[in-house]
């Protein structure tokens, strides 16, 4: 049996560190196989198509009785751009990676979160010792607590309370508002090159509910939220929002909070002040000022962790940038809510406060949307479920 | 001198250059954007003016071989880019530290962005002049063409024109680009300028 | 045929081109540009002819409207401080425009014909020094990161209400925020990579072996051909050039 360390801890407790500590000192591994946070740092930043990806990490010659790791089959999607792959499948795409290289070891830091169950299920059974399908594992997962059969633990106590974060004090001061309900009437969308993602779809999303958006790959999640903000206008049909015609696509988003899976993509400004500012400017007519007034603001972000407003956002960690990535939507501005797995990279005590403030602004009447993988963490917040695929969209409960 | 972090700066100023054409097609700006990364690049490796120009330089010619595929006019332009790589790190690097001066410091700023885009303009301008003429017949299909035409019609020649339409359009648009290269300088986290100063 | 070839083959009937050859010059040049066409890149030549026509077309209906339209004569006679013609303005744009297809036309042809090789595999048969085929590497790899980062931020900063859809006053105000948040984000996925990925797996030496061409030598193949006959066609053309009257 090959070596399985698990590295446990809060956030900020300095897994990340010492997982690279340990993969410096020779003793671990010669070399090691790395797959961090977040999509893009999982794969290597040297392909610009996914055969080249499998192309550099291929073992010359070729591993013999190594065992592949293989849930989708990459070598049909050679020609496509790892980016345009999901967070998870990128994921797997780097497992897969690794599984032809000559790497006898694999460091993974927190990245088996984005997977849905199915798929991570299927990672952690080849990592399994038991298996002996990999020799050497390094593991940080915030949703897998110690003891783990087979597996060392190096658990580490939380370094510093800078961080220390209470999502529920961000809604602790709202107050009920019923938010709009939002209506789709016989919505179609058909992409240019002609991939019909809608047809005729009706459905009414009530305020005061969270809905968790369900769907494969390329079902139209992402094209839903498209088509709610206003970056794609409808083929057909139309939206309506409290009664009212609403077609952000022509009159700008009004309505939606937006919170991205990966917290980079949503800043409009280098510090949470500009950020923030900017918002405040965008939104005058739509919510009242004192959502956004300094001092609140300044409030909610040392709840979140964060102290100065002029911190300079890309230099905070990424978990403190993850969490503050919440501010926005859960502030209470907008009426309606979207989160893209918002849990991920955090510890269990951050995502059950997370859920709770949830499901505190869903029970003050604001409308929630959200996705996530972690069944665990959607099954603490209230929700029906919005299944999308086969160019429709279905809620159950 | 091309250390793996400079590599990378040089690769990303690089796609910047090239990538800007699309965000201006997203935002439907008016406006041509092609040497913001080069400008950068240069820039980010202040204080050190030859590290800064040859890396310049690669980033700059980096993207014109990339963007020669998808936009054929790009790569005849080499020289200009080496022009620019040359004013940036001659002249544009002497304001680097206003431009990352906190609390930002308005009339200075406005006052370097002005002065190193003009001059980056007019330098692009003369630069460029030739090629405008013996590739495009003066003509790059652009809003300087109108320029071109209007002084062609006064009675110059078409070398001339052409320069004076440069001259006329180039410091404009170069001023623009120093302004979002100093704005993206100001904000890029200082671990990328700590490592790039290694040699 | 090696890209080394076809590049070098490329490069010398586009350099031909603009030494500015007489009509029989010309001539040679579209010969041997249709030939190349036939025999490398087959039917997917039609695709070469159709991309050069987009990208030129609209620019030859501009000059058209600057020089016949606007202006009215041909530089020459500017030149010769002449009234000019429309017809002559005309002719200088056909010939611009023309000589434009065909360096595009050009450029796609090896393209096309290297359409089956993957990034990496194109970039390995290049006789290139190891840190420049990196960079190409890594340009390549960065416009991708870049491009999804401007179609996420795109649609974050819609959603917040800092950009529209279409034009407008707004997005020329605040389109630099979109260029700040991508060049922002690419930047951290970089410093990502080469703090922890990279030195930790020794990536780099990877790629370096990946891109190591085993076959040593510059030319191979129908390069052998090509080169020759290119070179011979540029003889002919450069003396043509500097004896008018011997060809």
């Amino acid at each position: 049996m090959g070596r399985r360390e698990l590295i446990a801890g809060p956030n900020f407790s300095g897994r990340s560190a010492a997982m690279l500590a340990l993969l410096r000192d020779g003793q671990f591994a010669r070399e090691c196989f790395y797959v961090g946070p977040y999509a893009e740092a999982a794969l290597s930043g040297l392909s610009s198509i996914i055969a080249d990806e499998i192309e550099i990490y291929r073992a010359k010659p070729a591993s013999v009785g190594r065992a592949i790791f293989a849930p989708n089959d990459f070598e049909l999607l050679g020609r496509r751009e790892p980016q345009t792959l999901s967070g998870g499948e990128q994921v797997l795409l780097a497992l897969h990676c690794f599984s032809l290289s000559s790497y006898g070891a694999v460091a993974i830091d927190t990245a088996l979160e984005q997977l849905d169950p199915a798929n991570r299920d299927a990672a952690l059974g080849y990592l399994d010792p038991r298996k002996k399908l990999v020799a050497t594992v390094a593991l940080i997962d915030n949703r897998l607590p110690p003891p783990l059969l087979g597996w060392d633990c190096l658990e580490l106590t939380p370094g510093t309370k800078d961080f220390d974060c209470d999502p529920g004090g961000v809604v602790s001061d709202l107050s009920q508002w019923k938010a709009p309900a939002l209506a789709m009437r016989g919505l179609a969308f058909t992409y240019p090159r002609g991939r019909q993602i809608f047809h005729d779809v009706s459905l009414t999303l009530e305020s005061g509910t969270a809905y968790r958006l369900a769907g494969p790959n390329g079902a139209g999640k992402t094209t839903l939220l498209k088509l709610l903000v206003g970056v794609l206008a409808p083929s057909d049909g139309e939206v309506t929002l409290g009664g009212a015609r609403y077609r952000p696509w022509r009159d700008g988003n009004r309505a939606i909070a937006l919170a991205t899976q990966n917290p980079d993509h949503q800043w409009c400004g280098a510090t949470l002040a500009e950020d923030l500012a900017r918002r405040r400017a965008a939104f005058a007519r739509e919510t009242h000022p004192e959502f956004l007034a300094e001092q609140r603001i300044a409030r909610l972000a040392r709840s979140l962790g964060v102290h100065s407003l002029d911190a300079h956002l890309y230099e905070l960690p990424l978990a403190a940038r993850k969490r503050l990535s919440w501010l926005w939507p859960l502030c209470g501005a907008l009426p309606w809510v979207m989160l893209d797995e918002p849990s991920i990279g955090q510890d269990l005590s951050t995502r059950l406060r997370l859920a709770a403030a949830i499901a505190r602004l869903t029970a003050l009447g604001y409308g929630v949307l959200f996705v996530t993988h972690d069944d665990d963490f959607a099954g603490r917040i209230p929700h029906r479920v919005l299944a999308i695929g086969e160019r429709t969209i279905r809620a159950t409960s | 001198m091309f250390t793996t972090p400079r590599l990378i700066v040089i690769a990303l100023g690089a796609a910047l250059n090239f990538s800007i054409g699309t965000i201006v097609y997203l935002v439907k700006l008016p406006i041509y954007l092609d040497s913001i990364g080069t400008i950068l690049t240069a820039l980010l490796l202040a204080p050190n003016r030859k590290a800064a120009f040859f890396c310049a330089w690669a980033a700059g010619w980096m993207s014109l071989a990339v963007s020669g595929l998808v936009n054929p006019f790009l790569p005849w332009f080499a020289a200009t880019d080496v022009a620019i790589a040359l004013v940036t790190a001659l002249v544009t690097l002497r304001a680097a530290d206003i431009f990352r001066a906190r609390p930002l410091r308005a009339v200075p700023f406005a006052a370097s962005v002005l002065v190193c885009g003009a001059v980056t303009g007019v330098v692009a301008a003369i630069v460029s002049a030739p090629v405008v003429v013996y590739l495009f017949g003066g003509v790059t299909g652009s809003g300087s063409a109108f320029i071109v035409a209007f002084f062609l019609k006064t009675g110059q020649q078409l070398m001339s024109a052409a320069l004076l339409s440069g001259l006329t359009a180039d410091p404009i648009d170069k001023i623009l680009q120093v302004l979002f290269a100093a704005l993206l300088y100001r904000a890029t986290p200082g671990d990328l300028l700590v490592m790039l100063r290694k040699a | 045929m090696t890209p080394n070839g076809a590049i070098a083959v490329a490069v010398m009937m586009i350099a031909l081109l603009l030494s500015g050859p007489g009509p029989g010059g010309v001539a040679i040049l579209l010969v041997l540009g249709l030939a190349f066409a036939v025999i490398e890149v087959r039917s997917a030549s039609l695709i070469a002819l159709r991309r050069a026509a987009t990208v030129v077309l609209p620019l030859a209906a501009f000059m058209v409207l600057v020089w016949v339209g606007i202006v009215g004569r041909a530089p020459s006679e500017i030149a010769a401080d002449m009234p000019g013609t429309r017809a002559a303005a005309l002719l200088h744009v056909a010939l611009i425009c023309g000589r434009l297809f065909f360096i595009v036309a050009v450029i796609q042809l090896v393209v096309l014909r290297f359409a089956h090789l993957t990034p990496l595999q194109f970039i390995r048969a290049l006789s290139l020094p190891a840190g420049a085929k990196r960079l190409l590497v890594l340009t390549l790899s960065l416009i991708e990161t870049l491009r999804h980062a401007i179609d996420r931020a795109h649609v974050a900063l819609i959603a917040a209400g800092t950009l529209t859809r279409r034009f407008s006053l707004r997005n020329v105000i605040h389109s630099w925020r979109l260029v700040q948040a991508v060049w922002l984000s690419a930047v951290t996925i970089a410093l990502g990579r080469m703090r922890d990925k990279w030195p930790v797996e020794n990536t780099l030496d990877l790629l370096d072996r990946a891109l190591e061409n085993s076959n040593r030598r510059l030319f191979a193949g129908n390069d052998r051909i090509w080169l020759p006959i290119t070179m011979g066609a540029a003889a002919v053309i450069l003396l043509a050039d500097l004896f008018p009257g011997a060809s």
